[in-house]
Order: C-alpha cells, then structure tokens, then sequence
C-alpha cells in the first residue's frame, strides 16, 4: 500500500484542491487592474513649470521627446510610441514638470492618439 | 609566468581584474598555456576585440581561481591575424568566431571559422566593430542584399540524408522557444550524431549602438540586450562605469540593488522551471510555476515601477528608495513563495514522470564543463564551484551569507534543481537584506563625463556569469562595451550533452540550460 501511495503524485492534489479555489487570474478588463504607486505610465506634463531647457529631450534613451514651439517657447511633446517608461526625462527635469500617472492602457489603433502634448498655458490656467 | 617569458610579458598587477599581461600577438599561445599548466581549471570569460586605431586590440579574459586574469595582445589592422587558442580551451571556440565576424580578425588554426553572430551575405570586408565602418556603407549593402546573397550558397533548408544519417534543422523559427536560433541536428535513427549550432538572427548591434549614446542613456539601453535578466546588465554596466569612475556607491545602494537582483533571480527562475515542465510536456507544472512567478513580478513593480524592466540601477547608486512601507509586503510575499518551493521540492523528488524526463539526460561531466568554459548554474549542477556572488562579491553579497548550491550529476534534473535550490537561497538573501537595510542615501550625484579608462566587470545574472568590458575616452560616451552574456558560454554544453543523446531528449536536455538568444546575440 505504501508503495502505491508514493507513486501517486502530489501534483494530483493539488490540482483537486484547486477545483474549489478562486481562480489565480483577474477578470481583467471587467474588473479594473490596480497598479502599485509609483508605477511608470503616461506622462504627465505641466507647462506652468517647464522651463523650456530640452534637458528631458536630450537624454532621452529612446529620443521619443520632441521639442515642439508653443507660444513662441521650446516645449516637449513626448511621442509614447518610441517612448520606454524609462523616466529618465522626470529625472533630468531641474523643475519636476514631468511626472508618472497610473494610466496604462496606452493600447491604440491610431499612432497620433500616442503623444502627450503640451498644451497652452492659458488651458491649464483655466483647468485648475 | 615571469620567470619563463620575463622579458616578454608585462605584467600589470590589478588592473582589468586581477592582473592583466601584456604580450607580443605571437605569444598569446604561450601565455595560455602557462596559465592553464599553473591552474587546470582556468576557463575564459570573453575575448574582447578593441579598435586602437591603427592596431586591433584583443583582449583574453581569463577565469583563475573565479577572478579574471587579461591577456592582452595587438595585431596590425592591415593584417589582422592571430594564433587561435581553441585546441588549449574547447570554451574559447564561439568567443574567437565572435570577435572574427565583428573585428576581421583571422583565428589562425581554428577547427570551424564560420560566421556565427552575422548573416552569411554580411559584406566580406564590413567589420562593423571597427570604428572606420560608416553606417552607410551598412545601409548601402543592405539595400544590395540581393546581389550579396547570390555570392553564397543557398542556406539548405530542407531535411537532407548524408548515408544513414539524417539531417533535421530546428530553426529559426523555432517550435519550442520564442526566440530565433538554428541548431542543425544530424541523427543515425533516434541518436543525436552532431549538432551545428548558428545564432545571430537577433544580432542588433548593441554594443556598436552604446558607443553613439551617453552613458546615462546606455544604462536602459543595455538593461534592454535581456528581458529577463534586465537588472543583471544594468548593475553590471553601471558597476562599470562606477568602476572607471572610482565612484563607491553608499551601502543603502548597494543593499537595494541586492534585493533587486535577487527578485530578477527568483523570477528568471521560476520563469524557466515553468518552462522545463512545458518542454518535457507537464503543463500542469509549467501553469502552476508561473502562477507563482506572478506575486514576484507584483514585488518587482512595487519596487521599481515596472514589472519586468526595473530600470532601477543608475549610476551612483538606484533610482528610487525602498520605503519601510514596502518591507512588510515583501516578507509576507516571499514567505508564501518558501512554502510554495516545499511543494515543488516534494514534486521534484516524487514525481515519476518528471524524473523519467531528465533524470541521466544531457550529463554534462565536470571535466567537460571545465574545458567548455559554461557558467552559472550549468557548470554548479556539474559539481564546478563557481559563483561571481562568492568568487568576486560585488554590491552587498560580501556581506550577506548564503550558500553556493552544487550538484554533482551533472544531469538535466541537476540543472533544473539547482535552479530549485537556489530559489530557496535567493529568498534568504532578499529576507537578510531587508532585515539589514542601512540608513543613508540611495544615490550620489556623479558626473555625466566619465573619466578616461577601461575597466572589466562581472555580475552572477541567473543564467550565469555575465561580463562587461568598457572602455571610456573622457568624454560622455563610451569609446567601447562589450558584453558577454551567461548563454553566449552555455550553448557549448549543449552542443555536448546532445551528441549521444536520444533526439526527444533533446528540449528537455536544451531547455536545462535556460537558453537566452536574444542575451546571446545582442
């Protein structure tokens, strides 16, 4: 008896244990999927702070931030289709403008929706 | 060494590892074979190609003792040409096919100087390590790829039979893996007669691309050669840098980035121990492992920010503090995953058809992993002492206390459970650390121009010894970086455990050296 007990797996229990348990996976996109703070998502961009001088720009790992004119000053736009979530740009920034969101679902069929633009100070004005 | 070649040698002692000799190219022979006639068990580590200019540099990093020792030698860029060292060290095989196909270099006397990382219609005379070879002069020839193609012959594809043997090409789509590699097995009926192996379908030219960026830019840049090993080539890169630099990083640094490395470790791991289940067909196994994996990868985000790049190590120290916050969540995490591993570990020792798959598969004798070079936990589970953490502690290792886990059998299931073993280990180290944790800062300010030098560097990655080699000429971009992944070193091991061997052993055998392709072509 003993010799049959050992050749039977302990895989076999553990399989039947979880028929009774709650499943491993999320129901995932019904139930919203929660991401640590800190976590490294979109960018978030504030014009009020940035002090135009392209740092973010030029070391970027991936060169995904382009320096675009608004209102006559040099602001960044990041293109999030080349962009790795490195946030070395967060880091290189002297005024803190950039910071990390917890939005994720950056999936697009359309790659002009993949840009984080900076918008005229006036909105952000108005906004806040 | 002095006493035999006094006038010959140079020796410089702490410098590039442990010494570095400097010799004439036509020495390169002798000073091998004194070093391997001082110490039977002197593997290499990497061959390091140098564009000086007029003058190639090649560089032999040599393992004695689990420190390195750099023969270096020039050859003439004109006629580059060099007396190969694969008959004294079988090991050193891929790394001189390497360095001939990135740096025109002739391995004079080498058994199979074939191309290896770069395509069979690469230009003849492109070497594109070289700092004289223009990205043009590239993009042209690709553009002209059809009349480069026509020069070889056609890659055979086909199944062909030579006499009773029978030819079988897996790859490069590979069925089993999800990356691109070729491996052309000749089989006398079910026995594995010889394999030829052929990497490079994701050759991307890391290391050329590293020295177009700034350093800070190339620490995500390497961190980017391996998914699964992402913070074993950022702390080995950045250890580099730091290294040139004279940088000592504060010890809270050193200790975060202990326990990063070690959660790389223990999900690289279980990653792979799932995936041997799949390739011996237990999928139960393979779900089970990854389910597992998955509070691992949580930490990892917690942590950093990111599942699976950390992008954690910077140079100077991390990027983000560890907050006392987190410390409990890591314990209760990876105290859930210790009673996990008893399971797996009565699994393991139990179950009968696991063990009927890699039980006496691919055994791989000390000797062989010896002469072959392997690393990591391949030459452990081949009874080789031999671990970066232990031989060359870097980051907090030194202080923290852990076993090296060895097995002798050499065998597919030795591979996979010294993987098992070292789990456990892994955890205790994570445990010791946060228990251990020093106040102070994370991170120094350093400068963005690193000083004018070259410095050599090892990391234990999960796959085994990772090395790093990068030169710096004073400015703000690195002049060279050469990486040598743990699986660049591996492939040799399989290419011996597999001859002899039945060809359904074959996943199981290639799977137990946790293969990383596109590590190994870069």
């Amino acid at each position: 008896m003993s010799k049959k007990k050992s050749r039977v797996s302990p895989m076999i229990k553990e399989v039947f244990a979880h028929i009774f348990m709650k499943p491993a996976t999320c129901k995932y996109p019904f139930v919203k999927a929660e991401v640590p703070e800190g976590f490294r998502g979109k960018q978030v961009f504030d014009i009020n702070l940035c002090a135009s001088c392209g740092l973010c720009s030029r070391d970027c790992p991936a060169k995904a931030i382009e320096m675009v004119e608004v209102e006559g000053k040099r602001r960044p736009l990041f293109h999030l289709d080349q962009c790795i979530f490195c946030y070395q740009c967060a880091e290189s920034c002297p005024r803190n403008a950039i910071k990390s969101s917890m939005f994720f679902e950056l999936a697009s069929t359309d790659k002009s929706n993949l840009v984080v633009k900076p918008e005229p100070s006036h909105q952000e004005k108005s906004g806040a | 060494m002095q006493a035999r070649l006094s006038d010959k040698v140079q020796i410089q002692p702490a410098y590039l590892g442990k010494a570095t000799i400097h010799v004439d190219a036509g020495l390169n022979r002798d000073v091998v074979r004194i070093l391997l006639e001082n110490d039977g068990n002197v593997g290499i580590s990497a061959i390091t190609g140098l564009d000086m200019g007029e003058k190639i540099g090649v560089m032999y990093h040599m393992r004695t003792d689990g420190l390195i020792v750099t023969v270096r030698t020039e050859v003439p860029k004109e006629n580059p040409q060099i007396a190969s060292i694969t008959d004294l060290i079988p090991g050193a095989n891929f790394h001189e096919r390497e360095v001939a196909d990135l740096f025109g270099i002739v391995f004079q006397g080498h058994p199979n100087p074939a191309r290896l990382v770069l395509p069979d219609d690469w230009p003849a005379n492109l070497y594109p390590l070289r700092k004289d070879a223009k990205l043009e002069e590239v993009t042209a020839n690709v553009e002209n790829c059809a009349s480069c193609s026509a020069q070889h012959e056609p890659v055979q594809l086909q199944p062909q039979s030579e006499g009773k043997l029978v030819n079988i090409v897996v790859g490069p789509q590979h069925p089993a893996l999800l990356e691109p590699e070729k491996f052309q097995i000749k089989v006398d009926g079910e026995t594995v007669n010889d394999v030829e192996p052929r990497i490079g379908y994701v050759h991307r030219g890391v290391e050329k691309a590293s020295e177009q960026r700034t350093y800070l830019q190339d620490v995500y840049l390497v961190e980017r050669i391996c998914g699964i090993c992402n913070s074993c080539h950022a702390a080995c890169f950045v250890e580099t840098v730091e290294k040139i630099m004279s940088v000592e990083v504060p010890a809270r640094a050193k200790y975060i980035r202990t326990i990063i490395l070690e959660l790389n470790r223990l999900h690289s791991h279980l990653l792979l121990l799932g995936h041997a289940g799949l390739e011996i067909g237990y999928e139960t196994l393979f779900q089970y492992m990854w389910r597992d994996r998955e509070p691992i990868m949580d930490l990892t985000e917690m942590l950093t920010g990111n599942r699976v790049i950390s992008s954690a190590m910077t140079v100077g120290g991390v990027r983000r503090d560890l907050s006392e916050t987190d410390v409990p969540k890591i314990k209760t995490r990876l105290e859930a995953l210790m009673k996990k591993m008893d399971f797996y570990q009565k699994l393991y020792d139990s179950e009968p058809s696991f063990r009927m798959r890699t039980r006496k598969v691919g055994v791989l004798s000390k000797e062989d992993a010896l002469r072959l070079c392997v690393v990591g936990p391949v030459a452990r589970a081949s009874g080789v002492n031999m671990d970066v953490r232990k031989d060359d502690p870097y980051e907090a290792y030194g202080e923290i206390p852990f076993k090296v886990i060895t097995r002798t059998e050499g065998d597919t299931f030795a591979r996979l459970q010294v993987r098992l073993d070292e789990i456990t280990e892994s955890i205790n180290i994570i445990d010791y650390a946060v228990d251990h944790l020093p106040s102070g800062p994370y991170r120094i300010k350093v400068p963005r121009v690193v000083t004018a030098g070259e410095a050599v560097n090892r990391v234990e990655a999960p796959r085994g010894e990772l090395f790093y080699y990068v030169k710096s000429n004073g400015t703000a971009y690195p002049e060279r970086v050469k990486v040598r992944t743990p699986t660049f070193a591996n492939i040799p091991a399989f290419i011996k455990t597999a001859i002899g061997g039945s060809i359904a052993d074959v996943p199981a055998n290639f799977v137990s050296l946790d293969p990383c392709f596109s590590c190994t072509d870069r």
